[in-house]
């Protein structure tokens, strides 16, 4: 069975905030995972782009406010 | 205008009540025309620069959100920001080059901050996080807007536009103003004669250094905070409640926790506008892109007070920090997860490095030159109790003075840790409307006759705020 979206982006959280308990719901916000500021942020964002072979725009990484924005940004971006 | 004068509370009193009694549709224009009033009792010139970078703006991101999506929009943003970036770098530039001929050049007040709502409000409107303005006068009044111009704090645009036509808010704003006032009059002030002191005669002191390391800090803290609670109270007055911009700095216990809790709207801004974008630039050249763009950003916090190398210092010294944090983050929270014993020790050890590292970095924010910065770090530990030389007798420079200050900033510590004027400010007042104002109006007699008390036994305040020059 292939993994979900949802499945493969949470493996990048754990990965980059380097914690395997770590769960991510779409209404979570930087506020809710401990390490989440302006710094730990872009390098997020540029490992969702290595994983999901994608590449966003300012613009588009701007206007996210919560993990739901950002699987479907992911979906939107991979459907093409 | 300065915020702790007479006339600037007489000028507050008569356009607050001024406020009140006028119909909710024409609030935004008379709190355009007041800020444009208070702006030119500093500086009518200005006036005219800051009207013309309005209309400049406001027309450019009115053609930009025209020119949504097609490649023209970049260019024509690019060419604003770099507008609005030049014409900020030009004054900033004129006031340390004053032999050139052009010192008749008056720096317009607030251009630090007025450009920076400028500039983030045409991104804003570039990256589709919001609609241009179509009207004008609360798009002018959110950049005049005069609580905030002198020394900010930062408010995004569209957090002021969908406040501007409020109502007032008496009390918390009365209870702000009056909790920015007595922090800048007791204990700002009273710390400030010592350390300018310090200061001035770095090479010439007998002892005592340390002042200029551990108390210009928190003097700069208790001023610069002071400033935005005044701000930030008159803002209420006019129906705006604008950002916070401090969250009790010196107790972080990490550099980078310290710059989200120092200068917030500031920072926020930079993280936003200049960080952001660089970091996206950056994405794929790993550590190095993290540590050039931690390095940029640091170093335009530093020069946007200045262009000095003390400022420049500043800067490189915070992108050092907050470079070997990113960087060891993940190792440091590896070691932290095996060892949760250490958490209390960790906690007391970090507090301990960042204050200290804080105010290594401030002795360069500010002493006059890089090498009175290099002689008191050099004499910081010495003579620690010689210092009886940098106190006069008498007046705002006594001994007892600072000891005044100095408790009075162990006050401000322990109020902001539980903030009575919040829980005082939320005491919902009900009751016929006389008793209500009597309330109001007593409270604002007792802040005039403790502002009055300060003044005559202080003498005239005479300490500028730190914050009002850049």
């Amino acid at each position: 069975m292939t993994e979900t979206i949802e499945q493969r982006l949470n493996r990048v959280f754990q990965e980059i905030f380097d914690d395997d308990s770590l769960e991510i719901r779409p209404e979570m916000t930087a506020d809710d995972v401990d390490g989440w500021d302006s710094i730990t942020h872009i390098v997020l964002i540029a490992a969702v782009e290595r994983e999901f072979k994608v590449d966003f725009t300012t613009a588009e990484v701007t206007g996210l406010k919560n993990v739901g924005d950002l699987i479907a940004l992911i979906e939107k971006k991979t459907s093409k | 205008m300065r915020f702790t004068s007479v006339d600037f509370l007489l000028f507050l009193a008569i356009a607050a009540s001024i406020f009140r009694v006028i119909p909710a549709a024409w609030r935004a224009a008379y709190v355009l025309i007041a800020s444009y009033a208070f702006y030119c009792t500093t500086s009518p010139r200005g006036a005219i620069a800051l009207a013309a970078a309005t209309l400049f703006t406001y027309a450019g991101a009115l053609w930009c959100e025209r020119l949504q999506g097609t490649s023209r929009a970049f260019a024509l943003t690019t060419a604003i920001v770099g507008v609005l970036v030049a014409y900020l770098m030009f004054f900033k530039l004129v006031v340390f080059v004053p032999h050139q001929g052009i010192t008749s050049w008056i720096v317009p007040l607030g251009i630090s901050y007025y450009s920076f709502k400028l500039i983030s409000y045409v991104l804003d409107v570039y990256w589709g996080k919001m609609p241009a303005a179509r009207r004008l006068i609360p798009f002018a009044a959110y950049v005049a807007f005069f609580p905030q111009i002198l020394a900010g704090p930062i408010q995004r645009s569209d957090d002021f536009l969908s406040q501007i036509g409020n109502g007032q808010t008496v009390l918390p704003a009365i209870l702000r103003i009056a909790w920015g006032l007595a922090k800048k009059l007791i204990v700002a002030d009273h710390l400030a004669t010592a350390v300018n002191y310090v200061y001035a005669h770095v090479s010439g002191l007998h002892g005592g250094w340390w002042i200029g390391f551990y108390i210009w800090p928190l003097q700069l803290y208790a001023d610069f905070s002071a400033l935005t609670d005044i701000a930030i109270g008159t803002g209420r007055l006019f129906g705006v409640v604008g950002p916070e911009n401090f969250d009790r700095p010196f107790n972080s216990t990490s550099i980078s926790e310290y710059w989200r809790r120092w200068h917030m709207s500031f920072t926020n801004w930079l993280a936003d506008y200049l960080f952001m974008p660089l970091r996206m630039a950056t994405r794929k050249l790993g550590n190095v892109g993290l540590v050039m763009s931690i390095t940029i950003n640091t170093v335009a916090i530093g020069l946007w007070h200045g262009i000095a190398w003390g400022y420049f210092i500043f800067g490189i010294l915070h992108s050092i920090f907050i470079s070997f944090e990113a960087l060891t983050a993940k190792r440091r929270k590896r070691l932290s997860k095996q060892h949760p014993e250490w958490e209390p020790a960790r906690n007391v050890l970090g507090w301990f490095m960042t204050f200290h590292l804080v105010c290594f970095a401030l002795v360069f924010f500010r002493a006059e030159t890089v090498s009175d910065a290099l002689y008191l770090l050099r004499h910081v530990a010495s003579h620690v109790a010689d210092f009886r030389g940098i106190f006069e007798p008498e007046g705002l420079n006594s001994a007892r003075a600072f000891l005044i200050g100095l408790l009075g900033y162990a006050l401000l510590e322990l109020c902001e840790r539980y903030r009575p004027d919040r829980w005082l400010a939320q005491i919902r007042l009900s009751g016929p409307r006389y008793l209500r104002w009597s309330l109001y109006a007593s409270t604002a007699l007792v802040l005039v006759i403790g502002f009055a008390l300060l003044v005559a036994t202080s003498g005239e305040p005479k300490n500028p705020f730190v914050y009002a020059i850049f």
